[in-house]
Parts: C-alpha cells; structure tokens; sequence
C-alpha cells in the first residue's frame, strides 16, 4: 500500500523519560475512515504517544506521517488536518461558550464572522445550541467534554485525535459522546482515540492495540481478537479448588487461569465443558461470552495499576 | 536550528493576542483602577510632598523629574505581572498554552502573543499615567506621545523577561525573586527617583545595565523636552535587551511545554 492510503503512518516510534521508556518501537498505521482504539492501562504510553502525533512531544526514533505530512518536521502543517480532544479540558474557563470557539477558528486562521455557521452546526450536532453564551464553569463535565470535541471539529479536519474522551464522565454522559462519534465515524472522518473502557472500544472501534510497558502487544479488530486470543466462552468459579475442576474436566480443550479467588476457564464453545460440569453436579460457576476485558487482562496482567 | 525553525512565530500570534483581549475585558477596570491609583499615589508622594524639600532635580522641579519615570515603571510593572503570575496561570494551571499548541500555532506564536499582550497592557498604562501627568500640567512638549512606541517596546521586554522567570518557576513563590532582585532594583536604580549621575562609578555601571534606565531616559527627555540625548544608543539598548529576552523566552518556554 502507498504511503497516502494511512491517514497515520508511525514508524518505530520512541520516547523515553530519562531512563524510563514511555513508548518503547511502536508501529501505528490508521487507514482512511477506521476508527482505531490504543487500549492500555495507566502508564502504558497512550497518551505520550498522542502527544507525539500533535506535536506536544519530540519522538526520539522512528518516523511519523499524518495525512502524508511529516508530523515532526512540519507540525504546524500537520495540525491544520488533525482536531485535538486532550485528556484534560484546555477551555477558557472564563470565557462564553462562543467565545471558546470562535478565539479557537482565529487559532487557524479564521474570522469570527467566517467561523459562525460552522459553530452553529457544532454546537446542534453535540445539543449545545443553547449553551452558546454561557460560561465554561457552568457547564457539565459531560457538556465540556462535548464542546472540546466541537472545538476540535472546527476547522472540518480529517482525522480526530482523542485522548480518554469519556473518562470521569456519567454513562448517559458517555453514551452521548459515542453516539456522536460513531455519527462521525459514519460521515468518513478518520478517528483515534485511547481508552481504558473496554466497552468503548468494542463500542467504537474497527480495529484496536493493546498497549504495555509502551509497546503494542496485540492489534487488530476487536471481537476477531478476542475470539483469537481468549476464545468464544468463560467459565468462573469464585472460592474453589482448581484441581478437583480440572480433573472433571480432563482432556476438554480450555485454558485455565487463576486470579485471586477466582478460577478462570476460556474456551472455544462451551458445551461440553458445561455437559462435563453439569453431570459433576457442579452448579455454582458462570458461563458467559469472552468479552474485550478478558482479552485486556489476559494480556496485561490482572495486577493492581496506578 | 531547527528546533528554532519549529518554534518560529508567525502573524497567527495576534490570534493570541486577541484572545487575551476578550479575556480581559472581563476585570479591566478593578485592575487599573488599582495600579493607577497606586502610580499616582507615588506622584503625589513623592513629587509634591518629598518634592517640597528636594531642590530642583536634573533642573526641573521634583514632580516633573519623577513624573516620565514613573510613565516606564507603571509600564514595567505592568507587563512584568502579565508575564509572571498571568502567564503562569495560563502555562501551568488553565492549560491555556497546551490549548493553543493543539491548534496549528507554535511555541512562538503562543510566546509572541503573550508579550504583545503583556507590551498593550504597558501601553494602557502609560496612556492612563500620561493623561495624570498632562493634568498635573507636568507634559511639556506634543512630543511626549512618542513615548508609547517606546513604552510599547519596553513592555514587550519586560514580558520576556518575566516570561522567563515563568518558563523556570516550579510555583508562584519563585516570583518573590523576580521582584525582589529584578523588577524592584530597577524601580529604584533606574534613574526615575534620582539622577544617575553622581553616584558611584560601580552604580552607575550596574543602572546603565538595568533595561529600565533606557527607558527612563527616553521617556523624561521626550515628555519634558520632546526629544531625547543619545536616543539612538538607548533606543538600541532596549531593542537589543527585547530580542535577547525573546529568544531565551521561546526557547524556555518550549523546554517546558514539549516533551
Ligand atoms: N513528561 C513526563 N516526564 C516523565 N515521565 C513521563 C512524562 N510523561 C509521561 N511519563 C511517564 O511515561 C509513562 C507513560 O505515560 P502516558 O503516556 O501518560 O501513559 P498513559 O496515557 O497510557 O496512561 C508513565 O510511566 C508516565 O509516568
Ligand atoms: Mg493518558
């Protein structure tokens, strides 16, 4: 594929923090139109590699193309194609809704007279109309996360970057805010965006990587992945010896792990396990789906972060 | 050099600079009812009362004599406040700085509107201690309007000064320093209160250093006489001062804004 058919192309991409490696050789290649999720715990790197993409931070490896335009060399260029929604909110607290936005267009070059039809649609499309004259201290946490993705949608940019767009915020809060992306999604923007909600990226996302210790452990679609890597099925037993399970269950293909107080079963269909417990008259077990969080913790460890 | 080339400002830095004018429309007043009050305070003080025991100074009454200096140093508090405890705020604790660099502005552009900014608000406060002055019938020459370009410039300095003070201060404590071993030596040494000249020899080197004399004796010569002695050498002194100050300001500010 040409270099022009990845909305980002990142090459090795590194950083370090004295001797501390923040994003350790990371790949990240985004096609036209796809959303993708970085998954990670705190301190994977998301967000230093963000911030390498905006121009926030200098890699000190590797190579990175946004829309074809050298991010590093040229950042002014390559932000003029790229909105920006960080992890904490940069509003002007002091400021009018209106005044937030239009001060924002003259950051790329546009009048406020320019900018006004443009901030009108924005501001209907993520139900803000009526906000318009007031201050950023009286808005919501989830009307201030609405308005910084308005914010970096001004200038009809081609790729959206979002850093945690719902953490800390309400579910009807965040419901709201996917509904909007996937909206966008569908218009053909481009979007990256980093998350620790499992949720929201099988919610939104085409294809996602799990990222540790700043490296990519996994990448592709979601559900593919967790099919591939967890399987289809699991099984938990909280409070009970795992050997006389796994005895009972000898020879069936499933993978255990043991967490904490909890015996952990992934499989690829769950029928026979279950016909093999059932007639071991065990009934205090769940079965349920392999979802996005078993995939996480399998691969990044169930251990405490902070 | 191309850490420089990535830092370089552009005319989108009076985007900046109108973003800070809508903000400050909202507290204007209180403010410089504040520091107006206080300049004029320091006139009425010093010029009429001291003044009544001080002979004549550099050969005009003692009013008149502190009247210009105190034009630059209204002007030099002001941009320095703008520049440390205003920027701080918008580097550090609103985001603000972080906010612009998301857009396509560089490190330049965000420091060039800030001192531009900082540079109007010496402005406004020269014009307001100006206006006290020409009341007090203390402005001898049309003249003396030159002195806002040279107040325009000496704002924008001072700013990158303290924004450099800002660029390096872990909290708003820092700043006790800068006032106390910048901005207020200068207040004092920089010839608005007493002539230079007289003092001794290591003085008056160290006040010649000071950015602030420059502009003391730029601005006296220009409100007393409506023209200045060696306007050229302080006119450069200070535009040499301002680039320095800018240079050393967008690199520190890039330092602490980039990773
Ligand atoms: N400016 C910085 N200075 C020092 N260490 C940093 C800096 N920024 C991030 N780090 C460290 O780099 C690692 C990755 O951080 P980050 O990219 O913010 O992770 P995430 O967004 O995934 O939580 C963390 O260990 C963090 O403490
Ligand atoms: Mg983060």
């Amino acid at each position: 594929m040409s270099e022009l058919e990845f909305e980002v192309d990142g090459r090795g991409l590194a950083k370090s923090f004295g001797a501390l490696k923040a994003v350790d050789g990371v790949d990240l290649r985004i096609r036209r139109g796809e959303c993708y999720g970085i998954l990670g715990p705190n301190g994977a790197g998301k967000t230093t590699t963000i911030k390498m993409l905006c121009g926030a931070a200098v890699p000190d490896a590797g190579t990175l193309r946004v829309i074809g335009i050298d991010a590093v060399a040229e950042g002014r260029r390559a932000r003029e194609q790229m909105g920006i929604v960080p992890q904490e909110s940069t509003l002007d607290s002091e400021l009018t809704v209106y005044e937030n936005l239009w001060v924002y267009a003259g950051y790329f070059g546009f009048s406020r007279r320019e900018s006004r039809p443009r901030i009108e649609e924005l501001l209907q499309f993520f139900q803000l109309r009526e906000k318009w004259d007031s201050q950023i201290k009286t808005l919501s946490g989830g009307m201030k996360r609405r308005l910084l993705i308005a914010r970096a949608l001004i200038h009809r940019p081609r790729l959206l970057i979002l850093d945690e767009p719902t953490t800390g915020l309400d579910p009807q809060a965040r419901h709201l805010v996917w509904n909007r992306l996937r909206e966008l999604r569908r218009q053909g923007l481009s979007i990256l965006l980093t998350t620790h909600y499992m949720e929201e990226a099988a919610q939104l996302c085409d294809r996602i990587g799990v990222m540790d210790g700043g490296k990519f452990l996994v990448e592709g679609p979601p559900l593919a992945l967790v099919r591939e890597r967890v399987g289809e099925e699991v099984f938990e037993f909280r409070g009970v010896e795992a050997e006389p399970v796994l005895r009972v269950l000898d020879g069936l293909p499933f993978e255990p792990e043991r967490m904490g107080d909890t015996l952990y079963l992934y499989c690829k269909s769950g029928a026979a396990v279950m016909d093999r417990l059932l007639d071991s008259g065990r009934r205090n077990f769940l079965r349920r789906p392999a979802t996005l969080e078993d995939l996480f913790l399998r691969l990044t460890g169930r251990e405490l972060r902070e | 050099m191309s850490e420089f080339l990535q830092h370089a400002p552009s005319h989108r830095a009076v985007r900046v600079w109108i973003r800070h004018l809508v903000m400050y429309r909202t507290w204007f007043l209180a403010e410089w009812a504040g520091t107006l009050t206080e300049h004029a305070l320091y006139l009425l003080a010093f010029g009429y009362g001291l003044g009544r025991f001080v002979p004549d100074m550099g050969g005009m009454p003692y009013a008149q004599f502190i009247g210009p200096g105190l034009v630059v140093s209204i002007a030099m508090w002001a941009s320095s406040y703008e520049a440390t405890y205003g920027a701080y705020s918008r580097m550090r604790i609103q985001h603000t700085y972080e906010g612009m660099l998301s857009a396509p502005l560089t490190v330049g552009d965000v420091v060039v509107g800030d001192l531009l900014w900082c540079a109007s608000r010496s402005l406004i406060g020269a014009v307001l201690m100006l206006i006290v002055l020409a009341a007090f019938g203390l402005v001898g020459s049309f003249w003396a309007v030159a002195v806002l370009p040279v107040v325009f410039i000496e704002g924008f300095m001072f700013a990158g000064l303290g924004l450099i003070a800002t660029a390096v201060a872990p909290s708003y404590a820092f700043f006790n320093f800068h006032y106390s071993l910048v901005v207020m030596p200068m207040f004092f040494f920089a010839g608005t209160f007493f002539p230079l000249e007289g003092l001794p020899d290591w003085m008056q080197t160290v006040s010649q250093a000071m950015p602030l004399t420059h502009a003391v004796v730029l601005s006296r010569g220009l409100i007393v006489h409506g023209h200045a002695p060696d306007a050229a050498w302080h006119f450069f002194m200070l535009s040499a001062f301002t680039l320095a100050f800018l240079a050393v300001a967008c690199g520190l500010v890039g330092r602490r804004m980039l990773d």
